[in-house]
């Protein structure tokens, strides 16, 4: 037993000398592959390059927390992009595993899959610290590893994640644009806030106030926090309007469905509203849009995780790559809401309805995810 | 009725033996069909994600074993991680001064859990409760944001197997002595954990103190009335448990090279520490178990999840699956309610 440890870790340093002599990606210098779909986070995002490997490739997705709609939508749509024709051939091995809010879980399972020859890894970071023992290890085995959504404070892994403070500006231009059609350029709009201390929540919000100050207008902003869930976001605008009266527009970071529930409830007069993006609310929307509920619907997509696993690809096979990758934002607006295909009126109101990315070829609509569901409940 | 001595220390600690099995049957497995089972990083892999939720449990255990919960657990530990990413790094002399800072505030917090609850007559459930909310706190305080610099060198020597703690550190002519060699490939942390737990808990557990806890979870009236230190036993529990949290924190923190003050995971820990002591065959109502049990049970704990990244099993339904594993592994440290002669036994 003990010569065999002996062995594996005498082919182990071999292997390791060997390896360190092309250890990780080279930074090299733009642009990169299909710029569309891989678009640099800024003008300042170096570029990467992996040495090609030979497919078909080994893939895992390790998953911090999972309990809410998004991450098991995320998962879903991850399985369903796994078998998407335009992949399916180059991906040999498929797995998903959750390790719960669990740093050292979600470390030992990264580690484990580099160990177990898988040749990229996509994550969401439990925390944005703390990897820097698997990057060392998944550079010295030429192993990439992809964190989406929750991303690290760090520039030695490629990433993939939307512009939130973009996502904060482009709601706030559209309610603007929509208050000025109406002729006010003043008044009082609300803010629904996600999860405080969240970097995410922060960076919406100054997109959304920066915005709302830069247009010159008087704008008086109510904050209430509604932590991206409709019932939260529900209760705290049922206050907010029972307090304030009416608002000329609403900003909600998340629990948009929940929002203009508790606007119908109390009698609020509908206005223009930014969202993410809940079937829910673009069902409300859809519906309410003629009465002046005009929206504006963008969403953090669970979809990402197809993007991160594209972009995994395309390093693996040595392409040149962005080290921070800028999804674009999907957007959609009220006069571009149409059941069955931005928007489910068959499906629940919580299922996040962004899932395509026309640029980067992912296409897994809402209906082909929750039909793989029923296929595993079989 | 004379018996073999092994046969008797089987039949006392039925639960630990059959934990103790079940542990090298599912690793044993787990090993076989790894496509690296077997090698060096593959334990290096599994020790490291098993020593920090090995202290907690072990730091569970104590104060359990005195008929008690400590829910400041997984807080304790948040908190000595955030205190460890701030304090350990710089020269060789302040990593060392970090590091016994971060053990003395963890023992310090133990300490003045086992106080509120000896003197301030508070149930150990609610008095950890709330300390454990405060224990968060502090972490929030000393880290708002996650993050942190602990040394680097540190981090990679103590997360790896003995062959890189030495080339690390330039020591046993980088790894490579003669008389390193049968060592070189455990993994740190292997030894760390059970560096301290022979060091610390084997010698508590044989003095009078360590045993009057065990006397005080079969029996408090008893342990009294035979004039045991009760006060100072069950202070030295809890203290002895702000201890192996600490230890898991600095782990954690060197792990990790960064503190996160995260309530989630601080909430997952005591809950997890908690099934690794029942998984030990450590029996809730006190009195029957041990630190090294624990250490077991959170073995199996970690074993058990392991699985889902070499096996193919559908993401949604792991944590069923685990629920399910966990609860049979847990109904085997029960066996012995199928073999009482007298049902009053049950009541023990």
């Amino acid at each position: 037993m003990r010569r065999l440890l002996q062995f594996t870790t005498a082919i182990g340093a071999l292997a390791l000398s060997a390896q360190l002599a092309l250890a990780g990606p080279a930074v090299v210098s733009g642009p990169g592959a299909d710029p569309a779909c891989f678009a640099p986070w800024s003008a300042d995002t170096k570029y990467m390059q992996w040495e090609a490997k030979p497919g078909p490739y080994k893939i895992a997705i390790v998953n911090g927390f999972v309990g809410n709609t998004w991450r098991i939508q995320m998962i879903k749509t991850a399985k369903a992009f796994a078998e998407d024709p335009a992949i399916k051939d180059k991906i040999k091995e498929f797995k998903v595993v959750s390790t719960g809010t669990d740093a050292p879980a979600q470390l030992g399972a990264i580690e484990d899959f580099i160990n177990q020859g898988f040749d990229a890894i996509v994550t969401i970071a439990v925390s944005p610290d703390g990897f820097d023992r698997v990057i060392r290890l998944a550079d010295k085995n030429n192993v990439v590893i992809v964190p989406f959504d929750n991303v690290l404070d760090t520039d030695a892994v490629m990433q993939v994640n939307e512009d939130q403070l973009a996502m904060g500006r482009t709601w706030a231009e559209f309610v603007l644009k929509e208050l000025k059609a109406q002729g006010k350029t003043s008044g009082k709009v609300l803010e629904v806030r996600g999860l405080p201390g969240n970097s995410v929540d922060r960076d919406r919000s100054i997109g959304i106030n920066d915005t709302l100050k830069a247009s010159g207008g008087n704008w008086e902003v109510v904050q209430v926090v509604g932590n991206w869930d409709d019932g939260t976001a529900q209760k705290v605008t049922a206050d907010a309007i029972a307090v304030h009266g009416k608002f000329d527009a609403i900003l909600a970071q998340g629990g948009t469905t929940g929002v203009v529930q508790a606007m119908i409830d109390a009698k609020h007069p509908m206005v223009p509203i930014a969202g993410e993006s809940e079937n829910g609310f673009r069902k409300l929307v859809a519906k309410h849009s003629g009465e002046g509920l005009k929206g504006i619907s963008i969403g953090q997509s669970p979809g990402l995780v197809a993007i991160a696993m594209k972009a995994a690809v395309a390093a693996l096979e040595g392409q040149v790559m962005p080290q921070l990758i800028s999804v674009p934002l999907p957007v959609a607006t009220y006069d571009q809401l149409k059941d069955g295909e931005n928007f489910w009126s068959d499906l629940p109101d919580n299922f996040f309805t962004v899932n395509e990315f026309p640029p980067c070829g992912v296409n897994v609509s809402g209906p082909a995810i929750m039909s793989k569901s029923e296929e595993d409940v079989k | 009725m004379h018996q073999p001595a092994w046969k008797r220390w089987l039949q006392q600690n039925l639960g630990f033996a059959s934990a103790l099995l079940l542990l090298a049957a599912i690793y044993l497995l787990y090993n076989m069909l790894h496509p690296r089972g077997f090698s060096s990083a593959v334990a290096v892999q599994n020790a490291n994600e098993t020593a920090a939720i090995a202290f907690v449990a072990m730091a569970q255990t104590i104060p359990v074993l005195a008929g008690g919960l400590d829910l400041s657990v997984g807080a304790v530990m948040t908190l000595t991680s955030c205190i460890a990413s701030v304090l350990v790094n710089g020269s060789p002399a302040e990593i060392v001064f970090g590091m016994i800072a971060t053990l003395l505030s963890g023992t310090a917090f133990g300490l003045a859990n086992g106080l509120i609850v000896v003197y301030g007559r508070i149930q150990p459930i609610i008095a950890t409760l709330a300390t454990g909310a405060i224990a968060i706190g502090l972490a929030l305080l000393v880290r708002p944001k996650p993050g942190g610099d602990v040394d680097g060198d540190l981090g990679w020597a103590l997360t790896n197997s003995v062959w890189d703690f030495a080339d690390t550190y330039g020591l046993a002519d980088g790894g490579d002595a003669w008389w390193l060699r049968p060592f070189a490939d455990i993994p740190v942390p292997l030894i760390i954990v059970l560096l301290v737990t022979a060091l610390v808990w084997v010698p508590f557990r044989r003095s009078v103190t360590g045993r009057t806890v065990y006397a005080i979870g079969s029996a408090e009236g008893a342990a009294f009335m035979s004039g045991l230190p009760i006060a100072r036993a069950k202070i030295a529990a809890f203290t002895l448990g702000g201890f192996f949290a600490a230890c898991g924190g600095l782990y954690l923190a060197i792990q990790t090279s960064s503190g996160n003050a995260d309530l989630q995971q601080a909430g997952a820990y005591t809950l997890n520490s908690i099934a690794a002591v029942v998984l030990g065959g450590t029996s809730l109502l006190g009195g029957v178990g041990g630190a090294v049990a624990s250490l077991v049970g959170a073995a199996i704990l970690r074993v058990i999840s392991f699985y889902f990244r070499i096996l193919d099993i559908d993401p949604l339904l792991q944590p069923l699956i685990e629920g399910l594993v966990l609860l049979v592994a847990v109904s085997f440290g029960a066996i012995r309610t199928l073999r009482v002669k007298n049902k009053l036994d049950l009541f023990r």
